[in-house]
């Protein structure tokens, strides 16, 4: 097969154009947003947002059936409750963040699955767990644009400020900045980049966008712009290459998308040459020996 | 003569909620901290330190009383605040260069699209220059020895043009020679007129270091120059009034 045949004849499908697009948009946001999950040891919380999302869509099942619009406004609305709800209850209350999120995200989960169990036909479950990046519609991709382009300006508008509250909010405080504002930012633009992620690569799935490309990057980079820049590109080459190995495998979409960025966290894990396995290893191995030789 | 007062405290009383039965964090605390001071703060653990930090920054409703900062209410102040965070509470592994950090001292002053510009980047230089940072300024945070990691936020606190400087725990976690090296430091600040006034938990260092003190124990104990106020009746008061330790005149808590 030649290159050519390889890398470009697939996307002369519509289909695969739409794929591309729409796992580069999410991409782009989950690449930006992970890095800012992570650095507040936040990583499991997309997790959590997922599944808090359910009942949002339940309850727009019922009254308004399956129509598209209905679902993704249930899932937008009831990831947005659990992000203010776990915001509020972390800085009016004694309980910390990470036990707000899995409390609500429980009763969410729980409450979404009691609706279901009473709905006369099954809602797709799986369909909303793994998706299906080869049948984005048009629609999808606007959503999906929506969520990156909103990202990706909120990111260039307020840099500083996401920096500070990640980096130092009582600093960040200490001038004057608004924090509670761009922590529920943050979660926000990430149930909006969640629910965009749904018809594509349903949510387990998006969570890989969200983490791996971002903790890939934090093994090579020492600076805050590098990290997001390196975590937004490992995140749009896993993308395309992660379509492409669907494409020719036959496999699942969203499942190659992971095991593209699984396979760099990886590489990442052993190579990276200051924070990686390999590195530190070959130091301690070089220790032990001086320390040996010594008299 | 003595020097005009730079921040007053009149009254201040903080309550944190019904979380603590209702007693107050400080209670009617009326102390002045002249301009140009080192100041510490001391006090058994619990006795309002940190509180009486974060009033100052406006960032605690008072109960009562009033924090003046100059002339001003610490809203209109803030400018003038610059303030030390603890060092646990950063996380040393954050990507982010030495530079990047001092530079943070600026952005008060920028719009969200604007960039930093010469002038800013000349006070940046400044600052790194003033802690002896120059030859570090493009190394992660964690690639620094204490004494480094502690200079960095305080080239920060520089480089936001503040004159106040609101320290929280200084000197804690900080190795011998790092101690003497923020000794230095904060006293050539004070011989530049600048106001210091900080959190410090042992009272000998505090002896060492410092000229004047802030005794509290949620109440005001006593204030003014180190030497007059530490006596062992007032040390005895203070930590007496936490009930559960007892101090020496050197400042060793000693279990009752």
């Amino acid at each position: 097969m030649s290159l050519h045949a390889f890398l470009v004849a697939p996307f002369a499908y519509g289909f695969m154009q739409r794929a591309a697009i729409s796992a580069a948009l999410l991409g782009l946001s989950g690449g930006l947003l992970g890095c800012i999950l992570m650095l507040r040891r936040l990583a499991l919380m997309g997790d959590a947002l997922s599944h808090s999302l359910l009942p949002g869509i339940a309850v727009a099942w019922l009254w308004f059936g399956p129509s598209t619009p209905a679902l993704f406004a249930g899932a937008l609305i009831a990831g947005l409750l659990t992000a203010l709800g776990s915001t509020l209850i972390s800085r009016l209350t004694r309980v910390k963040e990470d036990a707000a999120f899995g409390a609500l995200f429980i009763v969410f989960f729980g409450a979404g699955v009691a609706i279901l169990s009473r709905l006369p036909t099954r809602l797709n479950l799986e369909h909303f767990l793994f998706g299906n990046i080869l049948g984005v519609s048009v629609g999808d991709l606007r959503l999906a644009a929506a969520a990156g382009g909103a990202t990706l300006a909120v990111f260039l508008l307020f840099r500083r400020s996401i920096l500070l509250e990640t980096f130092d909010p009582l600093f960040h405080r200490a001038i004057g900045g608004q924090g509670g504002l761009v922590h529920f930012g943050v979660l926000a633009l990430t149930v909006l980049n969640l629910v965009a992620a749904l018809q594509t690569m349903g949510v387990v799935l998006a969570l890989g966008l969200f983490l791996l490309p971002a903790v890939s990057a934090y093994l090579w980079c020492d600076r805050f712009g590098s990290l997001l820049a390196a975590s937004v590109a490992v995140a749009l080459g896993c993308s395309a290459g992660g379509i492409l190995l669907s494409y020719h495998a036959g496999i699942a979409s969203g499942a190659a998308i992971v095991l593209c960025l699984g396979a760099v966290f990886l590489g990442s894990l052993v190579f990276s040459p200051s924070h990686g396995a390999a590195a530190r290893l070959l130091e301690y191995l070089r220790g032990r020996r001086s320390v040996r030789h010594s008299p | 003569m003595s020097a005009p007062n730079i921040l007053s405290f009149r009254g201040v009383t903080v309550a944190y909620g019904r979380t603590r039965r209702g007693q107050p964090a400080l209670e009617d605390v009326t102390v002045d901290i002249p301009c140009g001071s080192l100041t510490a703060i001391l006090g058994p653990n619990g006795a309002g330190k940190s509180t009486l930090l974060r009033a100052a920054l406006g960032w605690l409703p008072l109960a009562r009383g009033e924090i003046r900062i100059g002339d001003a209410h610490p809203e209109h102040a803030l400018p003038r605040l610059a303030y030390l965070p603890q060092r646990h509470v950063i996380d040393w592994d954050f990507p982010i260069d030495v530079r990047s950090v001092v530079e943070q001292g600026r952005y008060r002053s920028l719009r969200p699209w604007q960039r930093l510009g010469a002038a800013d980047h000349g006070i940046v230089d400044r600052a790194l220059a003033e802690l002896d940072l120059g030859a570090v300024a493009g190394r992660q945070i964690r690639r620094l020895s204490g004494g480094q990691q502690q200079r960095v936020f305080l080239a920060r606190a520089i480089a936001q043009g503040a004159d106040i400087f609101l320290l929280d725990e200084p000197f804690a976690g900080l190795d011998l020679f790092a101690v003497e090296e923020l000794t230095h430091i904060l006293r050539s600040w004070e011989a530049q007129g600048r106001t210091v006034l900080a959190a410090v938990h042992g009272l000998d260092l505090a002896r060492r270091v410092f000229a004047r003190g802030v005794l509290l124990a949620t109440q005001l104990v006593a204030a003014g120059p180190l030497d007059a106020i530490l006596t062992e009746a007032n040390i005895d008061r203070a930590f007496r009034r936490a009930q559960c330790v007892h101090a020496t005149a050197d400042g060793t808590p000693v279990p009752r």
